[in-house]
């Protein structure tokens, strides 16, 4: 019996050695997930976040400044993902646009959660430990014309018609700071009494004139390395803090600066938004 | 290379690719018929960029051009289902007979008898071009008609609810599969795309002023005179052969600005008071003129030019030359002038049937 067991342990070793061999010989490419998780951090602590519905006057968060806020709707574009590897593994995601879909470029909404999940696929062999993303959509994206999937104008909620682009950001809820008076608002009008509406974008950056890109593009290293080969789906696992939008490089005052729209006024938080986003860790 | 015999000619911007019926076609372009030759032809049209017009802005490989998009893109652009209450077409306020500029209202109105703060501007030789409106705020042709389409205006509604609108009729879901095959579903880009290229093939190249630059025919003596009063006092900004040089300018009609123009896009009080060069081809058609229409005839805009115009800190450098406002220009240096923007106007382009 012993001997039985142990010729089966023996067998077993050698065969998994022998898969393992060949498994690294033959390795395809993989997948990889790339998670984008908006929370609230609050007190050092991550929350999940909550939406409410437009109008509610209960108050869970507060900003920089001490006023207390709520959210109806987050949305943001997620572009032009790189990995990278310590032995110089690298995957670009394939960034193309036209009539008839959009490809690399994500769209995240809080209010569908499985949007917050960007599958890639064909991700060659190999060890990555590192991320780079644009938050917004770039200039190749704007002016590739009219596009289908996440950049239909008639569906995405994201085009800015007046001065032709695609909002990078889109946040909206309520604060009882604000005096309302917001436009062009998705959950919120000019009579909500207390709207806050920030739709940060701006592809354009012009040289002695004030047109802003509020496009960031940000890279971040990963504390553990994500295996990718056949067969294997680890998730990167991103989080954005909300809370951070209100405050950091820049504290935003609900009383004033409530109702954005044009890129010059959402430079501001757009200026906060790299420190708001941040690896957390890897699930392989 | 064209045949402009008859009264038929056809629009010098349709190349029509033809494999079959070749000796037939040569038939009927003998007999000066090409437009029938168009219907007959296989089912792409090209656009035909004339040497001496700039590049090509328009990223065609995109989109590429057929019969059943430009005609598709055509009946869009004529349909007043298009607005909020069915009432407002973009060739409301874009008539063909006038270069596809707004004669009667100033400015013009949309739904609601409601109206705009601006005048419509002409849609011709689009192709060439990358900034659109007054104020450069939309840098692709194919979200020109988003603006108009949802401004509250103009059309006031939403792109999603034509869409719906749109998949609800009979006569469209057909078109628009026949001109994208592959599509069971109309969505927007897909409308945007059949309006551009119906827009795209507005080519407007045939003036006395286009003939005479290709040598089939000579200016005037008098309108030769205009042209170098043009050349010397005017070339400047509406320079080139669409008669803009794409920049955004103050033209000394206002010291303070109700309007801010540019500034609106751009964001910089650099740019207050600032509106797109507009081009100058049909101008003898597109009455009224400037960004607000405040101008009814040429005689006006010229005599701004030599005594109206108001300082500025924005205000173009050409219109304030050794500390003096405007343009010197004598009443003749003016009748001049006017006699060879009458060569600018292409009859063949506003009569275009195909159009």
């Amino acid at each position: 019996m012993k001997k039985f067991l142990f010729a089966v342990v023996a067998f077993s070793i050698a065969f998994s050695i022998s898969s393992c061999k060949k498994d690294t010989a033959e390795t395809g490419p993989g997948a990889i997930d790339i998670e984008f998780d908006n929370i609230a951090v609050v007190d050092g602590i991550q929350r999940q976040l909550s939406l409410v519905t437009p109008g509610s006057a209960s108050y869970t968060y507060q900003n920089g400044m001490g006023q207390d806020f709520n959210i109806n709707l987050l949305r943001y574009y997620i572009s032009n993902i790189k990995l990278e590897g310590p032995n110089g593994e690298l995957f670009e995601d394939h960034v193309h646009v036209d009539v008839s879909g959009t490809e690399g470029i994500y769209l995240v909404d809080e209010s569908d959660l499985s949007t917050g999940v960007i599958n890639l696929e064909d991700v060659p062999a190999g060890q990555y430990n590192k991320i780079t993303f644009t938050v917004g959509v770039d200039e190749d994206g704007v002016q590739e014309g009219a596009a289908g999937g996440v950049l239909d104008p008639a569906t995405c909620h994201m085009f800015w018609n007046w001065n032709s682009g695609y909002i990078a950001m889109k946040f909206e809820g309520q604060s009882p700071v604000s005096n309302g008076g917001t436009s062009g608002g998705e959950t919120v009008d000019g009579t909500s009494p207390n709207g806050i509406v920030y739709h940060v974008g701006g592809w354009r950056d012009m040289p002695g004139t004030a047109f802003v890109k509020n496009n960031k593009t940000l890279t971040f290293g990963f504390d553990t390395n994500a295996r990718v080969e056949k067969g294997l789906q680890p998730r990167v696992h991103m989080v954005f803090d909300v809370l951070s939008l209100f405050k950091g490089q820049n504290m935003i005052d609900f009383t004033g600066n409530h109702n954005v729209h044009k890129p010059v006024d959402g430079q501001p938080v757009a200026e906060n938004i790299p420190a708001a986003f941040a690896f957390d860790h890897v699930h392989q | 290379m064209f045949n402009r015999e008859g009264p038929f000619a056809a629009p010098p911007q349709f190349k029509v690719m033809r494999t079959v019926f070749l000796a037939a076609a040569i038939g009927l372009l003998l007999a000066a018929c090409q437009r029938a030759e168009i219907e007959a032809g296989k089912e792409v049209y090209s656009l035909n960029k004339p040497d001496y017009f700039p590049d090509i802005a328009y990223p065609m490989a995109t989109n590429p051009i057929t019969k059943a998009g430009f005609e598709l893109g055509k009946k869009l652009f004529n349909d007043p289902r298009l607005s909020l209450d069915n009432s407002i077409a973009c060739s409301n306020c874009h008539v063909k007979a006038v270069a596809f500029t707004d004669p009667q209202h100033n400015p013009s109105v949309g739904i609601f008898e409601q109206s705009g703060s601006r005048n419509a501007p002409m849609i011709a030789n689009m192709a060439f071009q990358s900034e659109f409106l007054w104020n450069g705020g939309v840098s692709h042709l194919d979200f020109v008609p988003v603006f108009a389409i949802e401004n509250e205006k103009e059309m006031g509604e939403t792109l999603a609810d034509v869409i719906r609108k749109l998949n609800r009729t009979d006569d469209y879901p057909p078109l628009f599969k026949k001109a994208f095959p592959k599509i069971d579903t109309i969505t927007s880009p897909y409308m945007l795309k059949a309006l551009s290229q119906y827009m795209l093939l507005l080519v407007s190249d045939n003036s006395k002023y286009d003939q005479s630059v290709r040598g089939e025919l000579q200016l005037t003596a008098e309108e030769a005179a205009g042209l170098d009063i043009f050349n010397r006092k005017c070339a400047n900004c509406h320079s080139g052969a669409l008669f803009t040089n794409h920049d955004f300018l103050n033209n000394g009609l206002d010291s303070v600005f109700e309007d801010e123009g540019r500034a609106l896009i751009s964001e910089t009080d650099d740019d207050l008071g600032k509106f797109k060069v507009p081009g100058l081809r049909n101008v003898t058609l597109t009455a009224p003129y400037m960004h607000d229409g405040r101008f009814k005839t040429l005689q006006q805009v010229l005599n701004h030019y030599r005594s109206g115009v108001k300082d500025a800190p924005t205000l173009a450098p050409e219109l304030k030359k050794n500390g003096q406002l405007g343009i010197p220009l004598t009443d003749d240096e003016v009748e001049k002038l006017i006699l060879f923007l009458e060569t600018l106007t292409d009859y063949d382009f506003v009569s275009n049937p195909v159009f």
